[in-house]
């Protein structure tokens, strides 16, 4: 019988790995952003990952290397195939929001309202936007006057 | 050819037409305007082949004198077996193995029968290449005929009680699509309709007979027939059996049974309770109606009767009842028919009444009458034919008009057809030399020896001892009131045997010389009406009426040569009575004990034509030359006319005592049906309705929550697997 | 003089110092939005720290393997866990993104301790480099000004962070018990101990271990990679070509659909 104690390490790594996991699935299930859904998710691939590298070490195997290689190749996938999938429905809702598809609960029930939100405090941040493609970009003249150097 | 084996021309007979009825619907897009091809062509190969059987057996049978008592003859070719169970799969008392052999017989009646329907069949194919040229179901009008020359070729050719009842639903389904030929038109689907349940009602008392017979004898064969065991069972009408003076139920039982056939008949051959079918069946083509009247589907009830001779001869009770029923059938229908005023519902009278003769004629349970009612069912055939297809040409050259009241004077117009018509009509009202006159004196000489035995005994005076003393002890057997109340007490009597005196067949006879009147009246009413005065033309008709295209006048023609001359011909020379008394259900000892030498009896001849010429002699009196407005007889009926213009309110009578309460039934039952059972079913739904209407506030359109749950439920999973591990 | 002085320092103080040092350089040297003296000082200033924490990283660098290897794990995996729960709290989406890059950057530190040089990498060239990217730049596109209602509220909070947690408590008994009764979990099977006994290489965790820490560990990576799993590659591969295909598919057919409500945006 061939039995090796794991390596303190390993343990921790693989705790680090279930925190991840926990906490990405946290988020999978609260955030209502599609985006923040998604990069919650990938969080949890991250925790995954992790787990299965320690056992790797604690194995003295590649499997677990191989694994994670591969994780990342259909994270890759995912993400191109999901983000699409979110662009399309933030095209048709104008939201990113998961609770848009309420629509397709079932008849009769409820719409799920979001209560009254407090105003927000403080000013929130601005982010550079990009021009959707194929829509010629609204030009503030006066803007352009304003700036001095281009 | 040779004789002793006549199995392929037998099978050769039915399956000829279906192979063209098959055709036909296989390819009667491809034949366009020829679709009568296959019909004419194979029902004409059926009739040829029917008459090659007809005179091997005529040739089988002489030899054999009238005198003499008639030896059977009968081949059986057994195609092969339908249906078998072991007597070990059975359960009872005492299981008999049960076999349905397919298997075709031949005899005098069936060869008989065969030839008219074949005959009558190709004529009628013929006539309908003139009469339904240019309608669009041709090809089905022409496969459907083809298939009723098969259904009833194979039901007069069956040798099994089941055979029987299935072709007998199969003639009945083929009148059905007949009637209902041109089905867009209400009153034709109705009608069809009509004809198809009340029928039903006649088959349930065959399919009943039927299984009383199998609980009964054992075996639905009409022939004797060899056992897997190498025994003998004898069948119903086998050799075995008829050898047998008391073979046959008599009693309660066997009263049921035949009582059973009478009302299978009365169905078929439209008597009295369930003729209403046959007057609405006029809505069909008229070829159709041709081939129902005289060659098809009427006769089912005639040819079962004969067939089962011995079995009705066993139930005096019930075979009176036959007469009865058959001699008011034709009293109460030649009354109705007297005041009628559409052309083919004359003529549709005039079958019931017809058949009623041969019911009253089958019910004296003498060969005399068995073969008179075959004799008469033979040339009323010809004749029925021939009246139904000149009503046809009268129907096709007035546009389609059939009121007589709108046109008279055709004779002018169509020749042929009047003549033609004439002689039918001369041959239906019995008028000597004609056919009917001949069958119809056999039929009442028959009744006429029930009534007055002892006068009719010595009435042949110049008999053979042994059958002159034969026949009056069968008549004085029935007639002496010691030797009834013997009967009536036996164990093997029924209450209904009381029926039969010789005072019931009197009545008979009386009622059946009225009708004789009566339908000479109300066919030469027809005659004058349609044929003779100022020549009128409905509108309908345009300008172009004129007689019909050779292809309708050619079959009128060679049916009224037959109407003419059968009679004669086949009465003169007693062949048909001759060969009859060959077949095997006339041989039974109670009947061939009753066979008498064939007499011309000038009374009956003498009252018979008195009461012809009576009723011609009123109809020209009414309606000879003159319009419909002239000393009409029937309008001196008074109430009477409305009673019988209304059909003796049948119709009425059932849909009242039927119609009416089924529909009630009807309601409740859809009542219940609505609140009751499905309500039943609504609450079986609504307890899954139920509880989905909790489970279905899970379905919250927000896919987080679904995660959320599917997250729990792993949970709850991976804890119970933990909690177990930790132990 | 100072090289005599440094000895004295621990290692770990040198490296606190050298980080701190690191950090307010380059916050002294990024603009500020200040102008005249105060910027050209704080150049100054920051350069001068930047000189010196790269000193003290050069002084470092023989003495840092003496620094605890769980240090640095401690350091890592707390930079992922911290930024891997300012991901999942975070209100705006593009902070989150930003948080997630970071946790990227601890995980990656982790697998580096853990013995996965080549997969620390590939995490951040793939998920940061390439990624990450995607979402920001859909981000861009797809964010409305300001702070999205969604954005401030969560579904069921308590019921997700419960379930979270007991998840977590429930991993956690379960590694916890593994480092107690090894043999429950981490016993070699039968068949495959087998098997092992009869491989002549052995690495430091018994015969038929490999060693994961060789200095080729890439180059043996690679070779496992093309080796035992070359099919899985291959699928993986056309896995990527169907992912790339499908993602043009639905855009193409979406772009009908989109097209009434590009026009409504554009003309607002």
């Amino acid at each position: 019988m061939n039995v090796v104690t794991p390596a303190p390490l390993v343990v921790d790594g693989l705790l680090v790995g279930a925190i991840l996991f926990a906490l990405g699935l946290v988020g999978l299930l609260a955030r209502r952003n599609l985006i923040v859904m998604f990069l919650c998710a990938e969080l949890m691939l991250q925790g995954i990952s992790l787990s299965l590298v320690a056992w790797s070490r604690h194995h003295g195997d590649w499997g677990g290397h191989v694994l994670v290689i591969f994780v990342l190749t259909v994270a890759a996938c995912e993400a191109a195939v999901a983000l699409v999938f979110v662009l399309q429905a933030f095209a048709r809702t104008g939201r990113l929001d998961s609770a848009a598809w309420q629509s397709l609960r079932e008849a009769n029930l409820p719409r799920i309202v979001d209560r009254e939100l407090p105003a927000t405090d403080a000013v929130p941040p601005r982010f550079p936007r990009l021009t959707p493609a194929g829509v010629a970009p609204a030009t503030d003249e006066d803007a352009l006057l304003e700036r001095e150097q281009v | 050819m040779n004789f002793s084996d006549p199995s392929t021309l037998l099978v050769l007979v039915p399956l000829v037409p279906l192979a063209a009825a098959v055709l036909t619907v296989a390819l009667g897009r491809v034949l366009g305007r020829r679709s009568w091809l296959p019909a004419v062509a194979g029902i004409g190969a059926a009739f040829v082949c029917a008459v090659m059987l007809l005179s091997g057996m005529a040739r089988e049978v002489t030899g054999v004198g009238h005198d003499q008592p008639a030896r059977p003859v009968e081949f059986v070719t057994t195609l092969w077996e339908w249906a078998g169970v072991d007597a070990a799969g059975m359960s009872g008392a005492a299981p008999q193995a049960f076999s349905i052999p397919v298997s075709l017989r031949l005899d005098p009646l069936t060869a008989t029968l065969l030839v008219i329907i074949t005959g009558v069949g190709l004529l009628v194919a013929i006539y309908s290449i003139g009469y339904m040229h240019g309608d669009p179901g041709e090809p089905r009008f022409f496969a459907l005929v083809s298939a009723f020359v098969f259904s009833m070729s194979m039901l007069v050719a069956a040798s099994n009680f089941l055979l029987v009842y299935v072709f007998w639903e199969a003639v009945g389904a083929c009148s059905y699509l007949l009637i209902g030929f041109w089905f867009s038109k209400s009153a034709a689907a109705q009608a069809a309709k009509k004809a198809f349940l009340v029928n039903r009602v006649g088959d349930f008392g065959l399919a009943v007979a039927t299984f009383l017979l199998w609980m009964t004898y054992g075996t639905l064969n009409f022939h004797d027939s060899v056992a897997a065991d190498g025994t003998l069972v004898p069948g119903i009408l086998g050799a075995t059996r008829l050898a047998d003076a008391s073979a046959y139920a008599g009693g309660a039982v066997g009263t049921a049974i035949c009582l059973l056939f009478l009302l299978a008949a009365c169905g078929k051959s439209a008597q009295l309770p369930l003729h209403v079918w046959l007057p609405d069946a006029m809505e069909g083509p008229t070829p159709a109606s041709s081939l129902i009247h005289a060659a098809t589907m009427v006769t089912a009830g005639i040819y079962l009767v004969a067939r089962t001779a011995p079995l009705f001869v066993a139930c005096p009770g019930a075979l009176t009842l036959v007469s009865i029923v058959g001699a008011t059938t034709a009293l109460v229908a030649a009354l109705i028919g007297t005041v009628q005023n559409d052309l083919k519902r004359v003529l549709a009278y005039s079958t019931i009444s017809q058949l009623g003769y041969m019911f009253a004629s089958l019910g004296t349970g003498t060969l005399l009458g068995f073969t008179a009612a075959i004799f008469h069912l033979v040339t009323h055939a010809f004749f029925k034919a021939l009246l139904f297809m000149g009503a046809g040409s009268v129907m096709h050259a007035m546009g389609g008009v059939i009121d007589m009241r709108r046109f008279g004077g055709l004779r002018r117009i169509m020749p042929v057809t009047a003549a033609t018509f004439l002689a039918g009509a001369l041959a239906l009202a019995g008028v000597a030399p004609f056919a009917g006159f001949f069958s119809k004196d056999e039929i009442l000489a028959a009744l006429h020896s029930r009534g007055w035995a002892d006068a009719h005994a010595d009435h042949h005076e110049g008999l053979p001892a042994d059958g002159h003393a034969a026949a009056a002890a069968v008549f004085r057997l029935v007639s002496s009131p010691t030797d009834a109340a013997r009967i009536s007490a036996g164990p093997r009597a029924s209450t209904l045997d009381a029926l039969d005196t010789p005072a019931t067949f009197r009545l008979l006879f009386w009622m059946s010389l009225v009708t004789a009147a009566l339908t000479a009246f109300y066919t030469f009413r027809a005659v004058f009406m349609t044929f003779t005065g100022p020549t009128r033309v409905p509108e309908e008709a345009g300008h172009h009426a004129h007689e019909s295209p050779p292809s309708m006048t050619v079959p009128l023609a060679i049916l009224a040569v037959l109407s003419a001359v059968s009679g004669w011909w086949l009465f003169s020379t007693h062949s048909l009575a001759t060969f009859l008394a060959a077949t095997p259900s006339f041989t039974a000892p109670a009947v061939a004990a009753s066979a008498t030498p064939a007499v011309f009896h000038w009374d009956l001849a003498i009252q018979g034509t008195l009461a012809a010429a009576l009723g011609i002699v009123v109809a020209a009196l009414g309606h000879l030359g003159r319009r419909s407005d002239g000393p009409q007889p029937e309008r001196f009926l008074g109430p009477l006319a409305t009673l019988f213009a209304n059909r003796m309110y049948f119709d009425q009578v059932y849909a009242a005592l039927i119609v009416k309460p089924l529909q009630v039934i009807a309601l409740i039952a859809a009542f219940v049906d609505r609140h009751l059972v499905d309500g039943l079913v609504d609450l079986v739904a609504r307890v899954p309705l139920g509880l989905g209407g909790v489970v279905r506030h899970l379905q919250s359109g927000i896919v987080q929550r679904y995660a959320l749950a599917g997250v729990i439920g792993a949970l709850l999973i991976v804890l119970a697997v933990v909690a177990r591990a930790m132990g | 003089m100072i090289a005599s002085l440094l000895p004295s320092i621990s290692p770990g103080t040198l490296l606190a110092g050298g980080v701190t040092a690191t950090a307010a350089s380059l916050w002294m040297l990024l603009p500020r939005g200040r102008s005249g003296r105060a910027e050209r000082s704080s150049r100054w200033l920051g350069g001068l720290l930047g000189l010196a924490a790269l000193a003290a990283f050069i002084a470092l660098g023989r003495r840092l393997g003496s620094v605890g290897e769980d240090t640095i794990f401690l350091v890592v995996a707390l930079v992922a866990v911290v930024s891997g729960a300012a991901t999942v709290v975070s209100r705006s989406p593009v902070y989150a993104a930003i948080w997630f890059a970071m946790a990227l950057a601890g995980v990656s530190g982790v697998l580096l301790v853990l013995g996965g040089q080549f997969l620390g990498v590939a995490t951040i060239v793939v998920y940061a480099g390439a990624i990450l990217v995607m979402f920001l730049f859909v981000l861009m596109l797809a964010q409305p000004a300001g702070l999205a209602p969604y954005d401030r509220v969560s579904n069921e909070p308590l019921l997700a962070a419960v379930a979270g947690a007991v998840l977590l408590g429930i991993l956690s008994l379960s590694i916890g018990r593994l480092a107690a009764d090894p043999a429950s979990c981490c016993a070699v099977p039968a068949t495959k101990a087998a098997l092992l006994a009869t491989d002549p290489g052995a690495g430091p965790n018994g015969p038929g271990t490999v060693d994961l820490l060789a200095a080729d560990h890439v180059a043996r990576l690679g070779g496992e990679l093309f080796g035992r799993h070359l099919l899985a590659v291959e699928v993986a591969g056309v896995l990527l070509l169907v992912a790339l295909v499908g993602s043009i598919a639905i855009v193409s057919r979406g772009a009908a659909d989109d097209e009434a409500t590009d026009s409504r945006r554009a003309t607002p």
